[in-house]
């Protein structure tokens, strides 16, 4: 098989059978109604929204942005969440409080499994109310036994508690070991000082690796553009945890590190009914945690095999 | 010949196909995106932090009315009120108090007013080793049975905490045990739960656990 | 200097060019290949401006047949370049012009992980974070750091030796034995490299005790070893078919014993898990009992797994008979080895590692239209590749294509 020169190049010398003209046309038949299909192939970009300014696409990574960059971008976030709610919001970058690490002990006799943290937690956290997410995950826990297979996720019953079940919420463990922090492939998640392990929502690049990773179930993607209702927006937000991701990014708690690295209680401790929930420096000798952790007894870290170190204490009140 | 005529053929075909997928892709024929799910928000009493009940301590401050405390408004002074029992040794709860449900210990235990009310002075506790409390330090007299409760209590490991666990950088609120808890039928009602969760792409089928056991 | 960059430029030019002609069987492979090809970039095009909510994942199952896809097919670009082994180290002549088709089906096998990997991704435009230097590539922690290393580098081994080798034959010229051999030296390590990687994605993940088995590295290598020898063999009978180039049987009777050693290894291997999970049992073989029998009601891969297992039992008994040594039982045998694998490493992998999650919830996974059609249009662009390295190298190999019949070309009007 002779080669030919490549289409396009018009080939004036017919030859004897004059196939010439009609192949050149031929080619350009196809390779025309091939960009047609190319072009139109692409229209399903037009339905893009938010692609990102080039500001926000070259974004340098949290770690390596000067205070005045920072500045720039909290400025940048603020008027892109005002453009898309219209509410102005207050974006901080607040930094962890020297002596501080925080721990959060659970008090497994406590918990009435109303789910009233979940909710608490996704209006404070401004989370996607469609598709929906939620960091924290109550389960309905058999009486003695700590299989989670055997679990209830979506348990509705006219009232809690249910005789012959306990209630354990799972959220975030902010392990002092973190699988997640190991497998990101781009540092887009890391351990701050006072034991928050926190995500860059502009550098993360969406591989999920991180969420398979994750021995708790603690992690969330956001599949598509999150949608949070104007009305419920919370304006006092934090550019490591509770600003409106992007679409195509990882989310998990952050212990409401807007409250509490202000000194505030997490927004699920606030509404807890029964006070299961306690939350403070571990640091601290005359803190809540530390009472407990002197005081109680029987204590559950999750999956304490793996090796994970989990700053959340389950407990029983004993 | 044949060669070059079915080549014809072929690329007409593929000039065909194409054409068809522009059209195809132009009208969005295949692949619409689903929807998002309607996912109804949730009310918002599910995410409000007041407690179910007001202390004492906490109206007094929030200077609101505290006729319900009046006791000697009803009551004679100096003419402890009279107990009645029923039959089988049970407090009758009178008329006027009906709103008030007993049931503070189980089998009946403790189901007497003068267990913690003083009969000689309405507007005060008694505790079992002679103490007179004020209705604003109603945690005191519950502490003074519930002992292990009242050291949590104490180091805010029990019950509720709200505010700042930093108490350097701003207020902390402790609450009383009766904001919480009904101190003639301390046990907590059940409640309805807020909503479950909500699984992408859920394609209706219950969770297995609620199937049965196994 | 420009006379050799000038001379590379015609030899590139004239093998793109080439790729646009042939027979009306090849315009009706291609025209198809380009017609699935535009349909999945319309659906990544829609998974683009969407997100991944247009595909069948969810928080519960966050991997899906993208996923699954990459991983056999890195597999595939692995294997490819074993054929190199009889060549290089047993110095096996008859083989030799074959390297380069094993070596031009892993450059096309890479292609497809790439692409695969990209479209799983969530942010692809912030692929710019992950090249070190520019980003904050997270080596030696991360194994996902490594995967891009050592599939880049891989994809650049493989060009770099087919490139040179075929523009040597071009040239008329005996290729300069230390511009190549150590290459394909270092491929062949390189090639276990990625799998091995590839492998320890899966295998260092604690939380995920379906995963978190050490057998994992060695079930990789051994069914990719099975399956990519069976695509070369599928393969190469399509050259001989549609070209005039010569392939003798020898050489695919070769392939096939790495096929059927490699598969009586997989088959060992799977029994060598499933022993391990079922005699103790324990609450860690929930994923494992998920697969082969359904947990709690949900089964929906179970007759996919057992689908499996007979293909690659039927396969492993063929391929031991001598019966397979006839051409025919050969490709059948090789179309039940690439397909059983394809799934037992695709669907019986990637998805029992979700399900049930770590938390106990069990949440099926089924792949969207959209999906399909993304997947699909990789595959086809993979193959699209590959017909058009090779539409290049045979008539290379051939020497129709060489420097000799340039002048023609090159004064022929334009």
């Amino acid at each position: 098989m002779s080669d030919h020169p490549s289409n396009g190049e018009r080939n004036p010398a017919p030859d004897a059978d004059g196939m010439s003209r009609r192949s050149f046309l031929r080619m350009s038949a196809v390779f025309g109604s091939g960009l047609a299909a190319l072009a139109a192939g692409l229209s399903p970009l037009r339905e893009l929204q938010n692609f990102p300014s080039l500001d926000e696409f070259m974004q340098k990574y949290y770690k390596e942005l000067t205070p005045a960059e920072m500045e720039k971008v909290l400025k940048r976030i603020e008027l892109e969440v005002e453009r898309q709610y219209g509410i102005r919001p207050h974006v901080r970058d607040l930094k962890p409080i020297d002596g501080v690490e925080f721990a959060y002990c659970l008090n497994l006799t406590r918990c009435i499994g109303c789910r009233k943290c979940v909710h608490a937690c996704v209006a404070e956290n401004n989370q996607s109310r469609s598709p929906e997410i939620q960091y924290i995950r109550v389960l309905q826990m058999q009486n003695g036994s700590m299989d989670m297979e055997k679990a209830v996720h979506d348990y509705n019953p006219e009232k809690v508690p249910e005789k012959g079940h306990f209630y354990m919420p799972v959220q975030c463990q902010q392990c002092k070991n973190p699988p997640c922090v190991k497998v990101c492939p781009v540092h887009a998640t890391w351990q701050e000082p006072d034991g928050i392990t926190v995500i860059d929502y502009n550098w993360c690049i969406g591989c999920r690796y991180c969420e398979a990773a994750c021995p708790y179930w603690a992690r969330r993607f956001n599949f598509t553009k999150p949608t949070i209702p104007k009305d419920r927006l919370n304006p006092n937000m934090d550019y490591l945890s509770n600003r409106p991701r992007p679409q195509g990014t990882m989310e998990k708690c952050h212990f409401c590190l807007q409250r509490t690295r202000a000194g505030r209680y997490p927004a699920c401790v606030e509404v807890c009914p029964t006070g299961t929930r306690k939350f403070g420096n571990v640091l601290d000798p005359n803190s809540e945690v530390s009472y407990i952790l002197k005081n109680k007894r029987v204590f559950i870290q999750l999956k304490e095999e793996l090796g994970t170190s989990p700053r959340f204490f389950y407990y029983f009140d004993v | 010949m044949k060669e070059s005529e079915r080549t014809s053929i072929v690329l007409t075909i593929i000039t065909g196909a194409f054409a068809v997928l522009t059209v195809a892709f132009l009208f969005n024929i295949w692949g619409h995106t689903a929807p998002l799910p309607q996912i109804p928000l949730v009310d918002p009493a599910f995410i409000q932090t007041k407690t179910v009940r007001t202390s004492y301590a906490e109206l007094a401050a929030s200077k609101q009315d505290l006729s319900d405390f009046d006791c000697y408004g009803c009551h004679e002074k100096g003419k402890p009120p009279i107990l009645r029992f029923d039959d089988k040794h049970i407090l009758v709860v009178p008329e006027e108090h009906k709103d008030i449900v007993m049931g503070h210990g189980r089998n009946n235990r403790n189901n007497l007013c003068t267990n913690c009310h003083d009969e000689n002075n309405l507007e005060h506790f008694q505790t079992r080793d002679g103490r007179e409390l004020k209705f604003s330090e109603s945690s005191q007299l519950c502490g003074s049975c519930h002992g292990p409760t009242f050291r949590d209590w104490n180091a805010g490991a029990h019950g509720r905490t709200s505010g700042h666990w930093n108490r350097e950088m701003g207020a902390f609120t402790r609450k009383d045990c009766v904001s919480c808890h009904n101190p003639h039928s301390p046990k907590f009602p059940g409640r309805q739960p807020a909503p479950a969760p909500h699984t992408l792409h859920f394609t209706g089928k219950p969770s297995p656990s609620a199937e049965g056991e196994h | 200097m420009m006379a050799a960059g000038r001379n590379y430029c015609v030899f590139l030019r004239r093998s793109a060019g080439i790729a646009f002609v042939g027979d009306w069987r090849y315009y009706a492979w291609m025209g198809v290949l380009t017609v699935i090809c535009l349909a999945g970039l319309n659906a990544y095009c829609r998974q683009f401006a969407h997100g991944l909510v247009v595909t069948g994942m969810c928080d519960q199952v966050s991997w899906g047949v993208y996923i699954a896809n990459f991983t056999f097919l890195v597999g595939v670009a692995a294997a490819a370049v074993m054929m190199v082994i009889p060549v290089y180290i047993y110095d096996n002549e008859e083989l030799h012009d074959l390297v380069i088709f094993g070596e031009l089906l892993a450059v096309a096998a890479i292609i497809m992980c790439l692409s695969f990997v990209t479209v799983d991704l969530g942010r692809p435009d912030r692929f710019w974070h992950l090249i070190p230097g520019l980003g904050q590539l997270n080596f030696p922690a991360s194994m996902l750091s490594w995967d891009v290393i050592v599939l880049n580098g891989y994809l650049l081994l493989n060009v770099h030796i087919c490139g040179y080798l075929l523009y040597c034959r071009y040239r008329n010229k005996k290729p300069e034995k230390w511009f190549y051999i150590p290459f394909v030296f270092i491929a062949i390590i390189w090639a276990v490299s990625i799998h091995t990687v590839t492998a320890f994605l899966y295998v260092g993940l604690g939380g995920r005790p379906f995963w978190n088995q050490a057998i994992i590295g060695p079930r990789f290598l051994a069914s990719a070893f099975t399956a990519g020898p069976a695509l070369i063999i599928l393969a190469l009978q399509v050259i001989r078919h549609v070209t005039q180039y010569h392939i003798t049987d020898k050489a695919l009777l070769t392939l096939r014993g790495i096929v059927q050693v490699s598969m009586i290894i997989n088959v060992f291997l799977l029994m060598c898990e499933v022993f391990t999970e079922f005699y103790a049992g324990g609450l860690h073989i929930a994923s494992s009992k998920y697969l082969y029998f359904g947990l709690h009601g949900y089964h929906a891969l179970v007759p996919w797994i057992w689908t499996a297992i007979t293909f690659n039992l039927t396969a492993m008994v063929l391929l031991v008979l001598p019966v397979s040594r006839s051409l025919k039982w050969l490709n059948l045998t090789c179309v039940l080895c690439i397909t059983g694998i394809w799934i037992e490493k695709g669907m019986g992998l990637v998805i029992p590692g979700f399900i049930p999650t770590p938390l106990g919830q069990i949440v099926e996974y089924s792949p969207t239209l959209n999906e399909t059609l993304v997947c699909l249009g990789i595959w086809a662009f993979g193959l699209l590749c590959y017909t058009v390295f090779l539409r290049m190298a045979v008539p290379i190999l051939q020497g129709q294509l060489s420097k000799a019949n340039e002048r023609e070309y090159l004064t022929s009007p334009h």
